[in-house]
């Protein structure tokens, strides 16, 4: 791993500081690089930076769920459709602003998500899965036959007509960095190593004192309010919210094939899973007949090859990583890290 | 006499009709080894996982220093000052030693990940894995990861410490290796429950050996007492003849 290497010289300095500095600034240049995209790049790579940014976030939401707290959920889209709708009855029934929107989309799904985590945490497993799936059909059905959301008709959200695309780009950008900042954050806190610890062996987490509950709870309050953040973005790129495309699996669909696909359990693997899966689908617009057997194809020949994902296999037989989240020796003990890396030996 | 550290009262667990423990009841006291032996089947980890609560009993009390906590969960058991091994080990495989300790002492002993940082490392120091903090447990050999199930079992900072078979498959030299550990963490006021097949260990590595048959507790007292009492051999093999032989009648 690139941090050992930085301890060699500065071996009393708490290592790796130096390379975590590295890392952070060649983050932030391809940060700036890919907000100024709109200034260089065609309006179609801007359109599908939108997209790829976007689902990112999606993804990296997904996977803090089921890569590292074991919950595979179905009904994520309960979320996606919470932020459209809440965008357009905010700003087209209600005629408030679109910032509005994003706090009254996350207050709603964090209540949401708290009152049907009573029923659905009762279930493990798979029921869990199920559990979560019914949940969101349910949510279809309800919004399909409550007159204050019109219906079935559904909502043109006209607000998004007047927003720039660059506008829209970097606000995607905002949340596709954003979700990937806090799952770091969040892997990095006292919450991350609870659910590493979860995600490698929850039975002996558990033995070691591990708050199985409260800990899954955290993540799923988290993951839903910032995927229901991301759906108001989302639906401002849409612009029409009806409830069958709002809380529709394919949102969930789409999740599950960037987070295994890139690597569970990783943070680097929605990232590439969700440059994979836009770019995939966009040149599979010209085969509108097989596309989606075109991408089922795609996703068993990873599975297949990879079970791991893309990042599993980078990490497994290469030791590579970027964003680590791995703990660091407290500083006395700097020199044994030292010993440690040679010994491991790994290419970097 | 100090009180007990910890008293099992009259446990009994059964999986459907089949009867594991019937009726197991002893005392663990302040600063002391106490080995665990008998057949397989006897009930040994069965009752681990009761005291651990893992497994709820049918009947009977668990009281730890004077309370009776029978009914709190693993979490608030392990919060409390459980710490054990399992006989095959349970690290967190993607998580370095030095992170799969760090679990253990900020979620069974409750520190900050900062405080705790040194005493975890001076642990996997004591417990031989020193230079290799920063391994993936994954990546360990057998004895290493024996190893390091007891150093997080330490890291939740225990009171009582129950060892489940840490030298089942290990050589002559690294049992003693073991043995040696268990030791300075009994000395260093730690009261250790210890489940073991290897006979060295439980002679030479314990201060009391109890035996377990049939899912009750047969006979406690001094190792050589116990090993020398015949009551050893008839559970391993006398009873094991009878049974068959009862059976077959």
């Amino acid at each position: 791993m690139l941090q050992t290497r930085s301890s060699d010289h500065a071996p009393m300095i708490a290592p790796g500081h130096r390379v975590f500095g590295i890392k952070i600034g060649s983050a932030a240049v391809v940060v700036i690089v890919l907000a100024l995209l709109p200034l260089y790049a065609s309006e179609y790579a801007v359109s599908v930076g939108i997209l790829i940014f976007l689902y990112m976030s999606l993804g990296q939401m997904w996977n803090l769920l089921a890569g590292y707290s074991g919950l595979v959920s179905l009904g994520q889209q309960i979320f996606v459709g919470i932020g459209g709708y809440t965008l357009a009855m905010v700003t087209q029934a209600y005629q408030l602003s679109i910032a509005l929107s994003f706090f009254i989309a996350a207050g709603i799904s964090v209540v949401f998500a708290f009152i049907v985590s009573f029923p659905i945490f009762k279930m493990s497993g798979v029921y869990f899965t199920v559990g979560t799936w019914i949940v969101s059909e349910a949510m279809l059905v309800f919004f399909r036959n409550w007159e204050f959301v019109k219906y079935d008709a559904g909502y043109n959200i006209t607000v998004a007509y007047r927003i720039s695309m660059p506008a829209l780009y970097l606000g995607s950008l905002a949340v596709g960095v954003g979700s990937v900042v806090l799952v770091f954050l969040i892997l990095r806190s006292k919450l991350g190593l609870a659910l590493m610890a979860i995600r490698d062996n929850e039975g002996a987490a558990e033995t070691r004192g591990v708050r199985l509950y409260r800990t899954k709870l955290a993540c799923f309050l988290i993951s839903s309010v910032y995927t229901a953040i991301t759906g108001v973005v989302l639906y401002l790129n849409i612009t029409y919210v009806k409830p069958g495309a709002a809380f529709g699996i394919d949102w969930t669909v789409c999740m599950v094939f960037i987070a295994v696909i890139g690597g569970l359990g990783t943070i680097e693997g929605p990232i590439i899973g969700a440059v994979i899966y836009v770019i995939l689908r966009q040149y599979l617009y010209n085969f509108p007949g097989i596309s989606m057997i075109i991408l089922g194809v795609v996703a068993v020949a990873i599975i297949m090859l990879a079970p791991a994902g893309i990042m599993g296999v980078l990490r497994n037989k290469f030791g590579f990583t970027f964003f680590s989240v791995g703990r660091q020796l407290p500083a006395g003990f700097g020199s044994i890290r030292k010993k440690a890396a040679g010994r491991r030996g790994r290419p970097s | 006499m100090d009180a007990p550290v910890l008293s099992i009262e009259d446990l009994a667990s059964a999986f459907g009709s089949n009867r594991v423990l019937t009726s197991v009841g002893f005392e663990l006291r302040e600063r002391e080894t106490l080995g665990v032996i008998g057949p397989n089947g006897a009930g040994k980890t069965v009752m681990l996982n009761i005291i651990t609560g893992i497994l709820s009993p049918d009947r009977g009390r668990i009281v730890f220093l004077g309370r009776d906590i029978s009914r709190k969960s693993v979490v608030d058991r392990a919060r409390m000052g459980f710490g054990r091994t399992f006989q095959i080990p349970r690290s967190f495989e993607n998580m370095t030693a030095y992170e799969n300790s760090l679990v253990g002492a900020v979620f069974g002993a409750g520190r900050t990940e900062k405080s705790a940082g040194t005493g975890v490392c001076e642990i996997l120091d004591l417990i031989g894995l020193g230079g290799k903090k920063l391994d993936p447990a994954g990546k360990l050999g057998l004895l290493d990861r024996k190893r390091l199930e007891i150093g997080v079992a330490l890291a939740s900072n225990p009171r009582v410490l129950l060892l489940d078979e840490v030298a089942g498959g290990l050589t002559e030299s690294e049992i003693t290796e073991i043995m040696g550990i268990v030791r300075r963490v009994k000395d260093s006021g730690v009261s250790v429950i210890w489940i073991e097949h290897v006979m060295q260990t439980m002679l030479h590595g314990t201060d009391r050996v109890m035996l377990l048959n049939e899912g009750r507790n047969v006979i406690c007292g001094l190792p050589e007492e116990v090993m020398s009492s015949g009551e050893v051999e008839d559970a391993y093999l006398g009873s094991g003849i009878h049974a068959r032989t009862e059976r077959r009648g």
